[in-house]
């Protein structure tokens, strides 16, 4: 069995640690091709150049390079002796065995690089963080070639301090691995890797599906040039041009959205917004102030599937810009545009490149339990940059950033059409039975007939999957319905080998009540709806947050904005509360504002 | 420090995380690794899955007895296993290879009879494609048994001697000229008259195995058996009674 790409060379940089010494004063560095640095040393007036170690995997060429440069006295005489025994200090720092004396002949000088080429890998690696394998295949995207080895290129660039050189797999100071793709030290593992040749390899796991990240493997990192304060783009036309009329409360938003850039005050904001309020559309206050006065903006989000309904919406907004979305899959990973788009795993390959990234649905699986993807999209900020975080149920580390004032809040309450969102009703029943055990619970039943009086449709929310089957079954078994060929009620999940024809078949209203789990929480509008959440006091599944999203399937579209929501329990759980009460205070909040209709209680 | 000692936090599944009171495996990934027992059960030789209650010999060693004594598998190259073959082998999450490795050794103390095998090879990589990957399947698969049964592994006792073309759509006949002289046996002393376990990933078409075989044989290898994470399923053709 092969597979497309399994073949690709893998560049395993293995290299010198040297000290290389002027007229008063020396430095250390670290070098695949010796030859090559002595020519730029050469260049610049240095005369010694000593080898002070064989050929060693990056990462542990690296932490030596740091640990001798900040132990070593750079001035007056080479310090030969005292290199060495410092050499053999930090290999013992790092548990690593002993290794050969260093080689005693010196690299012969080369020829310095074009500067037409150093320029290209310059110009593509602007803003990014990439292996060699992907800088090779950016300038295949944009058509450029290079006669020289292109980690020749980038190690004179790395040499004159333009990119910066990291191993896959890196040492802190103190000699603790770090993965420096991801930022976690914990899923590292020692391996016997073929490619560097040694038996104590550290290969990163946590970010493996982007690619191996390992000691050996050099990374290479430029950031996006600096520009003068005074930026624009005055050939760009940043208008959003908005298709519909935003409400008052999104008004209000917008503008404090655009304010929050163009002050620049704060760094971080979050746009706490209630579930189907339009957080997207307020955004393109914040975007425009951005792309006006020219700047870089990244919007991330953890799913591809909003990356590309998102993409559909803001090239209706600015047909005049180009847009680029990047998802796994997506065609073209390195191409430039007014405007980015990503999910959150491509924002890795980006380093210190936006003034202003948005970052989307910050609670959703997988953002929300993975620290590497808010590593990943701090890094692609540049250091002065800012973060504007969406949400309707912001995480609760966020949330006590923004009581402690540290982070600046925007709200937005209500939603276009003026009412108020639905608050849970919460039914309590100590006697609630698993599936099929006992008959139909009395208050289950009463919505069920008060969904089918209004016509409207029911989603029962169930906390597993194996549930969902039988949740079916019980209401199947109390009340067959006129035709066995086409049941009332349907099931699904996110394994469920039909999941998307029964979705579709719910939405064109083909059968009334739909059983799932909490897959349906996010992203999906049905008009006319109503929502029960059965077992609602099973915390591990239905959070306070979870069931403010599912909460907020209901009522979402004018045809029928008071749309009820129930929580069915056997008891009241803290989260049903905090859900309730929350839903409650934005409600009360946009009340008081003055963002829903007259006569809305 | 203090409060992990006071509130251990326990074993995670090596695939899904959940937490697992013994072994690798939670019992969901367990079960879904172990459900084609229910259906199926391996060809009495090369270990092909056959479906239950139907013939003990599948078709193939019916025509032609594999070199080797005996082929068995953790499972058909399919769902979950195949899934985690994918992961350790394309993604290089390597962490799999112990989990697996013990499945492994699980089926090898279950089906390869009493006898205790010498030494354990791995099927050996090209050494292109060992620095391409940067370490073979096959090797930390071998090694995990290995330690979990106490045998001894060697992965430097066999090589191969250059790539082969991919076995889809090849004949029969022409696998077997595919696969001929690529694999080299270094070390003949370590093997002579000895027990052999070939340990793999998949076996498919059961060429590579059948390679190894032939070339550990002629170098003296007294008997050679054959353990897998995945195999094919073989569809017999349905005959009504």
């Amino acid at each position: 069995m092969t597979v497309a790409g399994s073949y690709t060379p893998v560049f395993c940089w293995r290299g010198f640690v040297y000290l290389v010494w002027g007229n008063r004063s020396g430095r250390v560095g670290i070098s695949h091709n010796p030859g090559l640095d002595r020519t730029f040393w050469l260049q610049r007036g240095c005369r010694q150049f000593s080898l002070l170690t064989p050929p060693l995997p990056l990462g542990t060429a690296a932490f030596l390079c740091d640990w001798l440069q900040r132990r070593l006295p750079l001035k007056g005489e080479p310090p030969l002796q005292q290199a060495a025994a410092l050499v053999n200090r930090g290999r013992l720092k790092l548990g690593l065995p002993p290794w050969e004396a260093p080689p005693n002949t010196l690299p012969e000088p080369g020829p310095a690089p074009v500067a037409a080429e150093l320029a290209l890998v310059q110009k593509n690696l602007a803003g990014r963080i990439l292996w060699r394998e992907e800088i090779a295949l950016a300038l295949a995207e944009h058509k450029g070639a290079v006669n020289t080895p292109l980690e020749d290129l980038l190690q004179w660039l790395y040499l004159a301090g333009e990119v910066t050189l990291l191993p896959g797999v890196g040492y802190e100071p103190n000699g603790e691995p770090r993965c420096r793709r991801c930022g976690q030290a914990s899923r590292l593992l020692k391996v016997t890797c073929a490619a560097c040749g040694s038996g104590d390899c550290l290969v990163c796991e946590g970010c493996l599906a982007m690619g191996q990240a390992r000691r050996c493997r050099p990374l290479y990192a430029r950031p996006w040039p600096a520009q003068p304060a005074a930026r624009g783009r005055p050939d760009l036309d940043t208008r959003p041009r908005l298709n519909f009329a935003l409400t008052p409360a999104q008004v209000d938003a917008y503008r404090e959205a655009e304010s929050f850039v163009f002050q620049g005050k704060e760094k971080e904001c979050l746009l706490w917004a209630a579930c189907g309020a339009g957080k997207t559309e307020v955004t393109c206050g914040a975007i425009a102030a951005a792309l006006s006065r020219g700047r870089n903006v990244l919007y991330a989000c953890p799913r591809r599937e909003v990356i590309r309904e998102l993409e559909v919406r803001l090239t209706s907004v600015w047909p005049q810009l180009r847009i680029l979305s990047l998802y796994g899959g997506s065609p073209g990973k390195f191409g430039t545009a007014d405007l980015i788009l990503a999910t959150t795993h491509q924002a890795l390959r980006f380093y210190r490149r936006f003034d202003l990234v948005i970052l989307d649905e910050v609670d959703a699986f997988p953002l929300s339990e993975d620290p590497m993807l808010y590593y990943a999209v701090a890094r692609a900020r540049r250091e002065d940059g800012q973060t504007l975080f969406l949400t309707a149920t912001p995480p609760a580390g966020l949330v006590a950033r923004v009581r402690r004032r540290q982070v600046k809040v925007i709200y937005l309450p209500a939603r276009h059409h003026g009412h108020p969102l639905p608050v849970p009703e919460i039914l309590r029943d100590p006697f609630l039975s698993r599936p099929g055990a006992k008959r139909l619970p009395r208050s289950l039943v009463n919505c069920l007939d008060l969904t089918l009086a209004e016509e409207v449709q029911l989603i029962i929310f169930v906390p597993a999957v194996k549930l969902v089957e039988e949740v079916v079954a019980w209401l199947l078994q109390e009340r067959p319905g006129p035709d066995p060929n086409r049941p009332w009620v349907q099931g699904c999940y996110a394994a469920h080998p039909r999941r998307d024809e029964i979705i579709a078949s719910f939405r064109r209203e083909e059968f009334p009540v739909l059983v799932t789990t909490t897959v349906m929480e996010r992203g999906i509008t049905i008009p006319r709806l109503n929502v029960l959440v059965l077992y609602a006091d099973e915390e591990r599944i239905f959070t306070a947050n979870t069931l403010i999203q599912i909460a907020g399937r209901a009522g979402r579209s004018p045809a029928y904005p008071s749309g009820r929501v129930w929580f069915l329990a056997s008891r009241i759980s803290p989260a049903m509360a905090v859900a309730r009460r929350q839903i409650q205070e934005f409600n009360a909040l946009a009340r008081r504002r003055g963002y829903l209709l007259a006569g809305e209680k | 420090m203090l409060l992990s000692w006071l509130f251990p936090r326990g074993k995670a599944c090596s695939w899904c995380g959940r937490p697992v009171h013994q072994g690798f495996f939670c019992t969901s990934c367990r079960q879904q690794l172990l459900d084609w027992q229910q259906h199926y059960h391996p060809c009495l030789y090369c270990g092909r899955l056959l479906p239950l209650g139907k013939q003990a010999v599948c078709n193939q060693c019916r025509e032609e007895l594999p070199p080797f004594q005996k082929a068995r598998s953790v499972g058909p190259y399919q769902g979950l296993l195949k899934e985690m073959i994918w992961a350790l082998k394309y993604q290089g999450r390597r962490s799999l290879a112990t989990p697996l490795g013990h499945l492994l050794a699980g089926v090898v103390v279950r089906e390869l009879g009493s006898g205790r095998p010498d030494l354990v090879i791995p099927v050996p990589l090209t050494s292109t494609r060992l620095r391409v990957r940067t370490f073979n399947q096959a090797e930390l698969l071998a090694l995990a048994l290995g330690q979990e049964l106490d045998l001894p592994v060697n992965g430097e006792v066999m090589f191969r001697v250059r790539e082969t073309a991919p076995q889809v759509n090849l004949s029969r006949r022409s696998r077997w000229q595919n696969l001929g002289g690529a694999f080299k046996v270094t070390a003949p002393g370590k093997i002579t008259g000895r027990h052999l376990l070939l340990v793999d990933d998949v076996l498919t078409t059961g060429a590579t195995a059948s390679a190894c075989t032939r070339a550990l044989q002629a170098a003296g290898a007294a008997d050679v058996a054959v353990v897998t994470l995945a195999t094919g399923i073989e569809n017999l053709p349905c005959f009504s009674p």
